[in-house]
């Protein structure tokens, strides 16, 4: 027979904190967060931390904390309560397939919060950039425009190659 | 805590499993043989370089995570006693990934792999022989080292269609025992008897004993077994023992009454292995069927075969249903019972070859074992489609019945031990 | 406020993006969140069954792997309620519920299937202009929906 199923912390939510800050750290931030912490759960991770509770009380909470460094802080939605045995890296042996997820995003962070502050500031992207992140086929070199980049080499191979006879010409005699 | 308690750790590569809801159960199949899952820790740097080194261009980024904790298996940063391979059925992005890496791990480890692709129907039931197969390969090499038999010991097979019993003496086979499977406990009882007449001993003379086969449990606690081991260690374990082959490669085939087996095997150690089979159309019992149809006996089916022509006959048993459909018409349209019997033989062993020999490397020599083996036709076939001779060793029939009672003699000692 | 798709649905940058510009991101975690928080019966992790497969068969057929199925009995409801949806095209990278190319084929098919709603196409920045670029043209294009959003 199959194992019935009780859910804990039905109704609740958890969301992730990241922090990615020259100025903060998670500690800093759970420290903040346990002051308005307004009966949320609060767990301190190595990224930042993990918030359970009701929705609106957790969104007060993140609200505050937003505002100690808009910048550098990124929330997320996560399905499971903080330290939940079935996606512990304790119990998996490895990190669970989203962790790798978040690393790779990690790694971006610093484009994101130099453009966050910038567009507070007011600076507009360039063109080139605007185009570097619009998705869409890279343009392929046009086909007569290859021909003639594939004559002029030939070209110029062949020119090489007589003259590199004529000196192995005057290297024989 | 002593070794036997020491959990396995089974290393787990996989896409799929979760998301189809049956990771409990290759967490539960673990679980019952005293193994546990695990995933192998890797960092996001180590799957870009892993996957880059490896040089197969999966798409799906949780393959590319399996190729990276395959490279830290090989490379034993992460230490593993198995390796479970596992990814949905029916995709082929996945079925290259899965036999690159469990060729990949079988050639460059010693780690024994086992892969499955499974659907949501996948039960926990399915995937137990499968790794109780790898947990006995990973804590029990001492056992399964084991190359002479000593004493008397009895081996009793209880497969889905037959039950065999096997009477060993001073590395002979003194009695055997082989009835067709009905009630699995009278089954064994009848055989056990019949090879005690044979051998001409009382069932008080035997030193120890060992269960394989789908009965094992019951026979093996009725009987107070010595060892009750699944088939896929007994059979490669009984193959090459009884071909002679104990050292060095081989591939064991074994087609089954109900599912397949292919092994491959080192110094008569399974490191890779596939067991099962989409439909009953490509085991023995498409075959019984045939010879009810032709209205000969099983035995001889094999000899009709042999002076058939198995290209004459257009058949498929892909699936029963539609195998026996092409028998009936082929029968109607007049083909010889002989060709007829070749198709069968042949389609089956197509059927063997294409599901599931391609989840193996086929190293020879290719030993088959089974009741099946001695039907000759299908082995003739088998060894077509494989373009290479085909050992059938003696007693052959009763393969798993002489490697659980060669490998129950290494208990007698122990019970010595402690009397 | 409106519902917004996010792909990769895993993705901390677009979930924060979206929330954090005033609408709502459908991401994985929220449908995770409704099984891990729904009684029935044990099965860890994802608390995903054989069922989850079963319902796949709504936008995927029966010979299209489980583990495909089961991913889209989490993304199919998911793209049916969004509003609009911001899809990031080179996120190789992401794992797990993301982590089957033919899913995320079939996931960003439905997403340009769905005619009436507006979508944002781009790709991850690599430098400092870039992640303004990207930052930009997400908020400008969220901040659209709420202009064109009917005051009720």
């Amino acid at each position: 027979m199959p194992k019935e199923y009780n859910p804990e912390f039905v109704g609740t939510v958890t969301k992730y904190v990241f922090v990615e800050s020259p100025d903060i750290t998670p500690q800093h931030l759970s420290i903040r967060a346990y002051e308005i912490s307004q009966g949320v759960m609060i767990k301190e991770t190595c990224f930042g931390l993990q918030i359970t509770g009701m929705p609106e009380d957790v969104e007060k909470v993140i609200a505050a904390l937003r505002e100690m460094d808009p910048y550098h802080i990124l929330v997320k939605d996560r399905g499971f309560p903080p330290g939940d045995k079935r996606r512990c890296r304790a119990n998996l042996g490895g990190a669970r397939p989203g962790y790798f997820g978040h690393e790779f995003e990690m790694g971006l962070l610093r484009h994101i919060s130099k453009g966050l502050k910038a567009m507070e500031n007011g600076v507009k992207p360039n063109e080139k950039s605007v185009n570097a992140i619009t998705y869409h086929d890279k343009p392929l070199l046009d086909t007569e425009r290859l021909e003639e980049i594939a004559v002029s080499k030939s070209r110029e191979s062949a020119n090489k190659e007589a003259d590199t006879g004529a000196a192995n010409n005057s290297i024989t005699k | 805590m002593n070794d036997a308690d020491q959990k396995v750790r089974v290393a787990q590569l996989s896409c799929g499993p979760e998301h189809s809801g049956v990771q409990k159960e290759i967490d539960e199949a673990a679980a019952a043989v005293n193994a546990e899952m695990f995933f192998p820790d890797v960092t996001l740097k180590d799957v870009k370089k892993a996957y880059k080194e490896f040089g197969l261009e999966a798409r799906s980024a949780d393959l590319k995570l399996a190729i990276a904790r395959a490279k830290a298996l090989v490379d034993g940063s992460v230490e593993a006693d198995a390796v479970f391979i596992a990814t949905c059925f029916r995709c082929s992005e996945a079925a290259i990934v899965r036999n690159e890496l469990r060729r990949y791990i079988h050639n460059n480890s010693t780690l024994p792999v086992v892969s499955y692709s499974f659907t949501e129907r996948t039960t926990s039931g399915t995937l137990l022989t499968r790794m109780e197969a790898l947990t006995t390969i990973a804590k029990r090499r001492a056992l399964l080292a084991r190359e002479k038999q000593v004493g008397i010991t009895l081996g009793i097979d209880s497969g889905s269609a037959t039950t065999k019993a096997v009477i060993m003496k001073d590395n002979e086979i003194v009695g055997t025992g082989w009835t067709p499977t009905t009630e699995v406990l009278k089954s064994a009882d009848i055989v056990v008897n019949d090879a005690l007449t044979m051998a001409g001993l009382k069932m008080s003379d035997i030193q120890a004993i060992g269960t394989t086969g789908y009965g094992r449990y019951l026979i093996g606690e009725k009987m107070k077994a010595d060892i009750i081991q699944e088939e896929l260690t007994v059979n490669s374990k009984g193959a090459v023992y009884l071909a002679d082959r104990q050292h060095g490669e081989a591939t064991v085939i074994d087609i089954g009454g109900m599912d397949n087996k292919a092994i491959s095997v080192q110094d008569g150690i399974p490191g890779t292995f596939t067991m099962g089979g989409i439909c009953a159309g490509a085991s023995g019992r498409f075959l019984e069927m045939t010879s009810k149809r032709l209205g000969v006996d099983i035995t001889e089916l094999g000899p009709l075969a042999m002076k058939g022509l198995s290209k004459e006959v257009p058949m498929n048993s892909y699936c029963i249903v539609f195998g026996t459909q092409s028998l009936v018409n082929a029968l109607a349209e007049g083909h010889s019972k002989e060709n007829v019997a070749a198709a069968a033989c042949r389609s089956v062993a197509e059927q063997v070859f294409e599901q599931q020999l391609q989840e193996v490397d086929i190293k020879e020599p290719v030993i088959m074992v089974g009741g099946t083996s001695l039907i000759a036709g299908l082995v003739n076939e088998m060894g077509r489609l494989l373009q290479t001779e085909v050992v059938v060793p003696p007693y052959s029939q009763y393969i798993g019945s002489v490697g659980s009672a060669l490998l129950a003699s290494g208990f007698i000692d122990e019970k010595k031990k402690g009397e | 406020m409106s519902k917004v798709f996010i792909y990769p649905s895993t993705s901390l940058i677009l979930s924060d993006m979206v929330a954090r510009f005033g609408h709502e991101p459908l991401g994985a975690a929220i449908k995770i969140r409704e099984r891990i928080q729904t009684p029935g019966f044990d099965s860890p992790p994802l608390q995903m069954t054989p069922e989850d497969p079963k319902k796949g068969l709504k936008y995927a057929a029966v010979e299209v792997p489980a583990g495909v199925r089961g991913r889209m009995a989490i993304f199919g409801p998911l793209i049916e309620e969004a509003e609009a949806a911001v899809i990031v095209n080179d996120s190789d990278l992401a794992f797990g519920c993301m982590g089957c190319a033919r899913t995320d084929e079939l996931v960003k098919f439905m997403i340009r299937q769905r005619k009436d709603i507006p979508i944002l196409e781009i790709v991850y920045p690599s430098n400092e202009d870039e992640g303004l670029a990207f930052v930009d043209s997400i908020k400008n294009f969220l901040d659209g929906l709420s202009a064109k959003e009917v005051p009720k």
